[in-house]
C-alpha cells in the first residue's frame, strides 16, 4: 500500500535529470545498508559450512570452500548445547502458548465495563509497564518465590504481558458488540463467549503477539544469566552462546568437558575455536530466520496497533 | 456490603454491626494469601540454615531450596530426608488450608445460598491450616529434641534456641484462629436463614473474580519487588538476616552523595547514561529520514526488498549482534582475513578490544539494529498521508524536495513527538544487554551505563543495598521524567503518551 501510493505521486511528474541522479544515490544508499544488514549473517553462514582448514586460514571471505555440514551434527551431539536449545525450545513453546492465552483471556476481560473496578485493575496493569521496582529488588523477589534454577522462571513471570493485554484489549474493542450482545442473549456466558466467538476472531492479533511472544522468548538472556547461576543444565541458548562467545581457551576442550568426555572423535573434529562460535551463532540465529517471512506479515500491524493503546 | 443489599428484596437489610465480622472475615483471608509470598513470616524455616529469603511457598514446593544450606547436616545425620518432607508435607496442607479459605472468600461475593455454602471452605480451610501447622511444630519438636540431645545443633540449628514454638507458625495459627472464628461469626450472626434456590453471583463479581488470576500474577511479579526496597536501608551480605542490629535507616543514600569512590563512580556511569542516551536522541531524526528517503524510490519493489532485510536485525538478541561483531571484527573475523588473504596485508587486530570511539561505535550498532524497525511506523505513517496533498502542491509548482519538507515531514511529526517524549522519559534507561556483551576490561568504564552498574554492583560484586538504593533513586527520577513528558505532550499536543 505504501509503496503504490509513492508510485502514484512520483510518476505522475515529469523527472528531471537531477531526479534520476537523485533516485540513483538513493538506491545506491539503500542496497549498501542492506547489504551491511545481510552480510554478517551469510558470512557466519558460508564459514560453518566450509573446510574447516579453510575456515581457519581466514580463506572463506565471499564464498564457501568444500562445503559439508559436519559442524552442526557434531555440535548438537558432543557439548551441552543440545541441552541449551532444549531448554529453549521449549519456554519457547511453552511460555509463548501460555503468554497468549493469558493475554488473550485479560484483554477479554478489561474490556468488560461491569467488572468491579475494572479501571482500576486496568490502570493497575498499564502501570507496570512504565515502573519496575529495579533489578536487585526483582531479583530478590524471584529469589523469595523460589524461582531461581527453576525452570518455571522462564515461564510464569512473562504469562502477563501488559503491553499485549493493551494490544488485545484494543483490537477485541473494534469486534462489533452485537456479536457478544446476540450471543448473551441466546444464553452463552462469559467463557463460552471467549471461546466460540472472541477466540477465534482474535487470531490476527493474537498471532501477532504469539510471534512477538516467540521470539522474546528465544532471545531471553538476562534472566539465564540471573536466575539460573547455578544450574548450568537450565542456560537458555544464548547464554551458552554469550559463554561461549567469552571462552578464550581452547573451545572443543571445554566444550567436550562439558558433555562428561565422550564423544571424543566427534570433540576432536571440533577443536576449531573459531568454527564452533560460529556455528553456535548459527544455531540461534537460523530459528529467527525460519520464522521471519511469517513475522514479516504481522509488522505493521503490531506496531500500528501498538501507536493506538489506551 | 452491596453483595448482601442486592440479594433478594424479601431479605432483610443486615445491620452494619453484622457485617462487620464479615468483612474481617474477607481481610484476614487476603492477608493469609498475601503471607504465602513474603518470606519474613514463612513458618516453614524452622531452622537457620534453610533459605531466609524462600516464602511458604517456596518451602512447600522446593526441596532443592530448604536442603541447599543443609547437606552436610543430612549427611552427617543432625536430620534426616524425612524431616525434610515432613516439613513440606505440612507446608502444603498449610497451602491448601489456605486455598480453602480463598475459595469462601472468593464464593462470599455471590448470592446468600452461596455465601452460606462458601462458608463451609474457610471453616475446614483454616482447620487444615491449623493441622499443617501441627505437622511442622511436631517435626520441629522431633528435630529440636535430636539435635540438642545429640550436639549436633551447629548443623542443623533450630529457630527457638530455647526449643518454643517459632514465632511464625505462631502467627500463622492466630490467622487460622482469626478464620474459624470469623467464619463461625458470619455463618451464625451474619447471613440471614432466608436463601435463594440457587447459587447465582453478580456479573460484576464474576468477572472481577475471572481477572483475579492475571492480578495477583501482576502482583507478585510486579508489585511485590518493591518490597525488596527495604535492603535499602539495611546493612546487607546475602545469607544475612535483616533485623534492627544491621538497621541503617537512609545511610547507603548518604554513602552515594558522600561516599568519594562511590560518588566518583556514579558520576562516571551517569556521564556514560546521559551520553548513550543523548546520542540516541540526537540520531532519532534517522528513521525518519529512512522512511522518507526510501518513499521517494519509485521501485515498490525494492522498497519491499529494503523493508525486508533491513528489519532483520531488530530481531536478533544483542548477544547475536555482539556474535556478529565478533566474526567481523575480531583477530580471525571478517576484516582481518579480508585485509590479510585479499588485500595481502597481514594483521590480526582485535577491533573489540580496543575503547576508541566507543560510545559511537555503541551507537552504530545501535543504529544498525534497530533504524530499519524504527522507520517502519514512519513508513506506514506516510501511506497514511491524504495524496491529495501531494496532487496539490505540484499543480502549485512544488518540486519533490518541497513536498517531502512541507507535506511528508510535518504529517510524520507528531509521531516523532511521541517518540522523542518517549525517549526522553527513558534517558536513564539504556538497558544493561547490548553494553553488558560488549563490554571487556579495555572499554568497560566508557560503557558502563546505569543498569549495567546496578547489575555489576548488585548482582556482580553482591553489593546489594547499593545497587538498590541506585535502582530506588533511579525508577523515582524515571516515573518523574515519564510524567513530565506526559505533561510536556499534554501541552504542546492535548494528548498523553502514556
Amino acid at each position: 500500500m505504501t509503496a503504490k501510493a509513492n508510485d502514484m505521486h512520483t510518476t505522475r511528474i515529469k523527472k528531471s535529470a537531477g531526479d534520476y541522479v537523485f533516485e540513483i544515490a538513493l538506491i545506491l544508499l539503500f542496497s549498501l545498508f542492506t547489504l551491511l544488514c545481510i552480510f554478517p549473517f551469510y558470512y557466519l553462514f558460508i564459514n560453518t559450512i566450509s573446510d574447516n582448514d579453510a575456515v581457519t586460514s581466514g580463506l572463506v571471505n565471499f564464498y564457501p570452500i568444500g562445503i559439508h555440514f559436519n559442524n552442526y551434527a557434531n555440535l548438537l551431539n558432543a557439548s551441552d548445547l543440545g541441552n541449551a536449545v532444549l531448554v529453549t525450545v521449549a519456554r519457547t513453546v511453552i511460555g509463548t502458548a501460555l503468554m497468549v492465552l493469558t493475554s488473550a483471556w485479560a484483554g477479554y476481560l478489561v474490556t468488560k465495563q461491569k467488572m468491579w473496578k475494572r479501571s482500576l485493575w486496568y490502570r493497575a496493569l498499564v502501570v507496570t509497564m512504565y515502573f519496575n521496582a529495579g533489578l536487585v529488588p526483582w531479583y530478590m523477589n524471584m529469589l523469595m518465590l523460589g524461582l531461581t534454577d527453576n525452570f518455571l522462571a522462564y515461564i510464569i513471570p512473562g504469562m502477563v504481558a501488559p503491553y499485549n493485554i493493551i494490544l488485545v484489549k484494543t483490537y477485541i474493542e473494534s469486534i462489533p458488540a452485537s456479536l457478544e450482545e446476540s450471543a448473551t442473549i441466546d444464553g452463552a456466558t462469559t467463557t463460552k463467549v471467549f471461546l466460540r466467538i472472541i477466540l477465534p476472531l482474535s487470531v490476527p492479533i493474537l498471532a501477532t503477539i504469539a510471534i512477538f511472544g516467540a521470539v522474546g522468548n528465544w532471545n531471553s538472556f538476562q534472566d539465564s544469566l540471573l536466575l539460573m547461576s547455578n544450574s548450568p543444565n537450565l542456560y537458555t541458548l544464548q547464554h551458552r552462546l554469550y559463554i561461549y562467545l567469552n571462552t578464550t581457551s581452547n573451545l572443543g576442550a571445554v566444550m567436550n568437558a562439558g558433555a562428561g568426555g565422550v564423544n571424543t572423535a566427534a570433540a576432536q573434529s571440533l577443536l576449531n575455536t573459531k568454527v564452533i562460535k560460529y556455528t553456535v551463532s548459527m544455531v540461534t540465529i537460523i530459528p529467527i530466520l525460519l520464522v521471519y517471512p511469517f513475522m514479516q506479515r504481522f509488522f505493521v500491524k503490531g506496531i500500528m496497533l501498538g501507536a493506538v493503546k489506551g | 456490603m452491596q453483595a448482601v443489599t442486592t440479594t433478594k428484596a424479601a431479605a432483610p437489610k443486615p445491620r452494619y454491626g453484622e457485617l462487620i465480622p464479615y468483612w474481617f472475615h474477607r481481610v484476614i483471608i487476603l492477608l493469609a494469601g498475601m503471607m504465602v509470598f513474603f518470606s519474613p513470616v514463612n513458618p516453614g524455616r524452622i531452622l537457620k540454615q534453610i533459605n531466609e529469603n524462600a516464602s511458604l511457598f517456596t518451602t512447600a514446593f522446593s526441596y532443592d531450596n530448604i536442603t541447599t544450606q543443609l547437606k552436610t547436616a543430612i549427611s552427617r545425620g543432625a536430620i534426616t530426608e524425612d524431616n525434610i518432607r515432613a516439613l513440606m508435607l505440612g507446608c502444603i496442607i498449610l497451602l491448601a488450608g489456605i486455598l480453602l479459605c480463598a475459595v469462601g472468600g472468593c464464593m462470599s461475593a455471590g448470592n446468600v445460598r452461596m455465601k452460606k455454602a462458601g462458608m463451609w471452605f474457610p471453616l475446614a480451610g483454616s482447620l487444615a491450616m491449623l493441622g499443617g501447622l501441627y505437622k511442622i511444630w511436631t517435626d520441629y519438636q522431633g528435630i529440636y529434641t535430636f539435635v540438642t540431645e545429640n550436639n549436633k545443633t551447629s548443623r542443623a540449628t533450630p529457630i527457638t534456641p530455647d526449643g518454643s514454638i517459632p514465632g511464625n507458625i505462631l502467627v500463622f495459627a492466630v490467622t487460622a484462629g482469626l478464620i474459624l472464628v470469623s467464619t463461625l461469626l458470619v455463618m451464625i450472626i451474619v447471613l440471614p436463614k432466608e436463601q435463594e434456590e440457587k447459587m447465582e453471583m453478580e456479573e460484576k463479581y464474576k468477572l472481577f473474580l475471572m481477572m483475579l488470576p492475571v492480578l495477583l500474577l501482576t502482583f507478585v511479579f510486579a508489585y511485590l519487588p518493591i518490597y525488596g526496597w527495604r535492603f535499602a536501608f539495611f546493612d546487607y551480605r546475602i545469607g544475612d538476616t535483616l533485623s534492627s542490629e544491621n538497621f541503617v535507616g537512609f545511610e547507603w543514600f548518604r554513602t552515594l552523595v558522600s561516599n568519594e569512590a562511590t560518588r566518583s563512580d556514579l558520576a562516571r556511569v551517569l556521564s556514560n547514561t546521559l551520553i548513550m542516551s543523548g546520542l540516541g536522541i540526537i540520531t532519532s531524526w534517522l528513521p525518519i529520514a529512512f522512511a522518507v528517503l526510501l518513499a521517494e524510490i519509485p521501485s515498490s519493489k525494492f522498497q519491499r526488498f529494503v523493508q525486508t532485510f533491513t528489519t532483520i536485525p531488530n530481531f536478533i538478541s544483542w548477544v547475536l549482534v555482539y556474535a556478529i561483531a565478533y566474526a567481523i571484527f575480531s583477530t580471525d573475523g571478517f576484516i582481518n582475513s579480508f585485509l590479510t588473504n585479499v588485500l595481502n596485508r597481514p594483521t590480526s587486530t582485535d577491533y573489540l578490544a580496543n575503547a576508541d570511539l566507543i560510545k559511537l561505535k555503541m551507537l552504530l550498532w545501535g543504529t544498525w539494529k534497530g533504524v530499519g524497525w524504527s522507520a517502519i511506523i514512519y513508513i506506514a505513517g506516510i501511506a497514511g498521508i491524504d495524496q491529495q496533498l501531494y496532487e496539490a502542491a505540484s499543480v502549485d509548482g512544488a518540486n519533490r524536495y518541497q513536498r517531502m519538507w512541507h507535506i511528508t515531514i510535518p504529517g510524520l511529526l507528531p509521531t516523532y513527538m511521541v517518540m522523542l517524549l518517549m525517549s526522553i522519559a527513558g534517558i536513564l534507561s539504556n538497558g544493561m544487554e547490548q553494553y553488558l556483551v560488549f563490554s571487556n576490561a579495555i572499554n568497560k568504564s566508557a560503557i558502563e551505563v546505569l543498569d549495567l552498574y546496578v547489575y555489576n554492583i548488585g548482582i556482580g560484586s553482591g553489593q546489594i543495598p547499593m545497587s538498590t538504593v541506585v535502582g530506588i533513586t533511579k525508577s523515582l527520577v524515571g516515573v518523574i521524567l515519564l510524567f513530565g513528558a506526559n505533561g510536556i505532550s499534554k501541552m504542546l499536543r492535548g494528548e498523553s503518551i502514556i
